[in-house]
């Protein structure tokens, strides 16, 4: 694989996607969604009696930009291969010099460059949100990078069911069902588990009968929601070291931050008593490794899927 | 030491090729030599498209030994590729993109360095006479000038073996005439062309070897000069007194057609009854401005190849 053949490969997909799509009514409408939030976020928080609203919008907005991103992005790429096959132009370009991991890599670049351009609109918002004040510049960069990366891995996988897959709307629909099985899924999981691992505990009431209780053990279990690319923005963003005391400070983000993190608090029993021991380990490492290994293992059958010559075909596919 | 060049052209034999239990390719020797245009000829369904990929490096065969380029398609494709142009049955194009970018691209995937892409852009545009599209978008082509963007686009690298499926469809009689010089003057230079096609009567001008394949299998491989010229075929006649030449063969009891404004039909068994009949016809006073087989010489092979399939 050389730098070169990824850049060939990587310009050549970006100016095709460029001249394919209405980029600037898709961008535009993009702005005027995350505009109208902001504005009416803003209206919402300063009504509730926030005198700083920055931090609040930001995490709003990320959320939101995130949310909506989940939906734009597998569209993007969902057809990145099969989309070339049913055009008939992938087979002439796997005779060429480039190599599979040359044409993965480049095209996944391509791809993720276009969600990111869809993060780079929106930034007039966020500079808006830190002028409010109470957001660190840091706050913005990790958040905007981690949300990048979360994107990057969406692409990832997206382009990889359209290696696997013959038709585009099979891959798109299937990349839609990760999206929910990340989000929505890891949610549903992590109640379920939380159900099933419930622990049978004898508690003696205070100068009373012992009794015999379920106790959840989230202990077990936490790494579950690690996945779910709102938990890891949301864990991954810094918070002020102390909780800002002007006003009612709700801190979205923080708050789902340390909403995660609580599960991760040691369960134990000692006696008759039921002992939590809080502690404030980060969840969104785990989360954002395994989206990254995702993303990674996604390219790797990718180039696999395109090297050639093929020696079994899926059926109702044709090479050329 | 000596180093030996290896062969230049296609050498393929005993190639099978199966898709689950159909078997498209079943056994198909091949020779493509250098500095000839070889014409790979069956009906629809024989495997010739699914030969030209396993060429082409993107179907591994299932059995078979291949050399393209001197190099094995399978174990090194990278190598064939390098020396390979190949042209599928049907060329997706990039519509968005000018017909220079088309090319420019092309030529950065086989890695020609970035400054001599724009020269050989233009170059191949010149060659096949789509100069004037040079900044048009592919989309507003015609179906045979996309054809004739796929050949440039598989000449971009200057490849030593040219495997073009069916180039020839959707060209207009001048472009495949110039089709037809086009390939003369690649297999001049030394290339080794192998071209599949169904216009049989613009593989006789274009080709000097003829593989005829049939159900997946070759069938036989000759010279176009060596072809058979005696069998079993079509004439047709034509004379300046139609009355006359009707007569004439009633009386000779020549098995013919109805006359047409084109002259009529008579079957011959070969090459001496033909010699034979238009001496009679000369002797009895027929003026006779036309005597030639009707159709060419490889479509009466093609046509008693595939006789057995009715």
């Amino acid at each position: 694989m050389t730098l070169e053949g990824v850049r060939t490969m990587a310009l050549h997909e970006f100016r095709l996607r460029l001249r394919a799509g209405r980029w600037r009514w898709l961008l535009g409408a993009w702005f005027a969604t995350l505009l109208v939030l902001t504005v009416f976020l803003r209206w919402a928080l300063v009504e509730a009696g926030l005198r700083e609203p920055g931090a609040d919008m930001f995490g709003g907005l990320m959320l939101f930009m995130l949310g909506l991103a989940l939906l734009v992005v597998p569209a993007l790429t969902a057809q990145s291969v099969n989309g070339d096959r049913e055009r008939g132009v992938l087979a002439t370009l796997l005779t060429t010099l480039l190599t599979p991991a040359e044409i993965a890599t480049g095209k996944l670049i391509a791809a993720w460059g276009v969600s990111v351009v869809f993060l780079v609109v929106s930034l007039p918002l966020v500079a808006w949100c830190v002028a409010e004040g109470g957001v660190s510049v840091t706050r913005v960069a990790v958040c905007l990078g981690v949300t990048a990366l979360l994107l990057g891995v969406i692409c990832a996988i997206a382009q990889c069911l359209s290696s696997l897959l013959a038709r585009s709307t099979t891959s798109a629909v299937l990349s839609y069902v990760v999206v929910f099985a990340l989000t929505i899924g890891t949610l549903i999981a992590f109640t379920l588990a939380l159900a099933v691992t419930q622990q049978t505990v004898t508690v003696g009431e205070p100068g009373g009968q012992a009794s015999e209780t379920m106790q959840s053990r989230p202990d077990r279990v936490w790494w579950l929601l690690a996945p779910n690319p709102f938990i890891i923005v949301a864990d991954a963003a810094p918070r002020p070291a102390e909780p800002s005391d002007l006003g009612i400070q709700l801190d979205l983000l923080g708050e789902i931050g340390r909403a995660v993190r609580s599960t991760r608090e040691e369960i134990t029993v000692e006696g008759d008593q039921v002992v939590y021991t809080a502690t404030d380990k980060a969840v969104w490492p785990y989360g954002l490794a395994a989206n990254l290994a995702l993303g990674v293992g996604a390219l790797a059958l990718t180039t696999r899927r395109l090297r050639t010559p093929y020696a079994k075909l899926p059926k109702a596919v044709r090479v050329a | 030491m000596i180093i030996t060049e290896p062969p230049a052209g296609v050498e393929a034999s005993g190639v099978r090729r199966t898709f689950g239990e159909i078997v498209a390719v079943a056994d198909i020797d091949l020779v493509v030599p250098p500095g000839e245009v070889t014409a790979l000829v069956g009906p629809n369904g024989a495997g010739k498209t699914t030969l030209l990929l396993v060429l082409a490096t993107l179907l591994k065969p299932d059995q078979g030994r291949i050399s393209v380029a001197g190099h094995d398609p399978v174990a090194d494709p990278g190598a064939v590729r390098a020396r390979t142009g190949w042209m599928p049955d049907t060329f997706g194009t990039y519509d968005t993109l000018t017909t220079r970018e088309t090319l420019e691209f092309a030529a950065a995937a086989y890695r020609i360095p970035a400054g001599r892409r724009a020269d050989r852009a233009s170059e191949l545009l010149a060659l096949v006479h789509l100069s004037e599209y040079l900044d048009r978008p592919v989309h507003v082509l015609s179906r045979g000038q996309k054809q004739r963007l796929g050949l440039a686009r598989a000449l971009v690298h200057d490849p030593s073996v040219l495997l073009l499926d069916e180039p020839a469809a959707g060209l207009d009689p001048r472009s495949r005439i110039e089709l037809r010089g086009l390939l003369r003057r690649l297999a001049a230079d030394g290339k080794a062309v192998l071209v599949s096609s169904h216009v049989l009567a613009e593989l006789e001008a274009t080709a000097d070897r003829v593989v005829f394949v049939d159900r997946g299998r070759s069938v036989s491989a000759q010279a176009l000069a060596e072809l058979p010229r005696s069998e079993r075929r079509p004439w047709r006649l034509r004379a300046l007194d139609a009355e006359a030449l009707l007569t004439s063969l009633d009386r000779r009891r020549v098995e013919h057609g109805p006359a047409e404004p084109s002259g009529i039909e008579v079957l011959l068994p070969d090459d001496e009854a033909a010699a034979e009949l238009l001496t009679a016809l000369v002797r009895d006073g027929v003026p006779v401005v036309t005597f030639a087989p009707s159709g060419s010489t490889l479509e009466a092979a093609y046509l008693a190849m595939t006789e057995d399939r009715r």
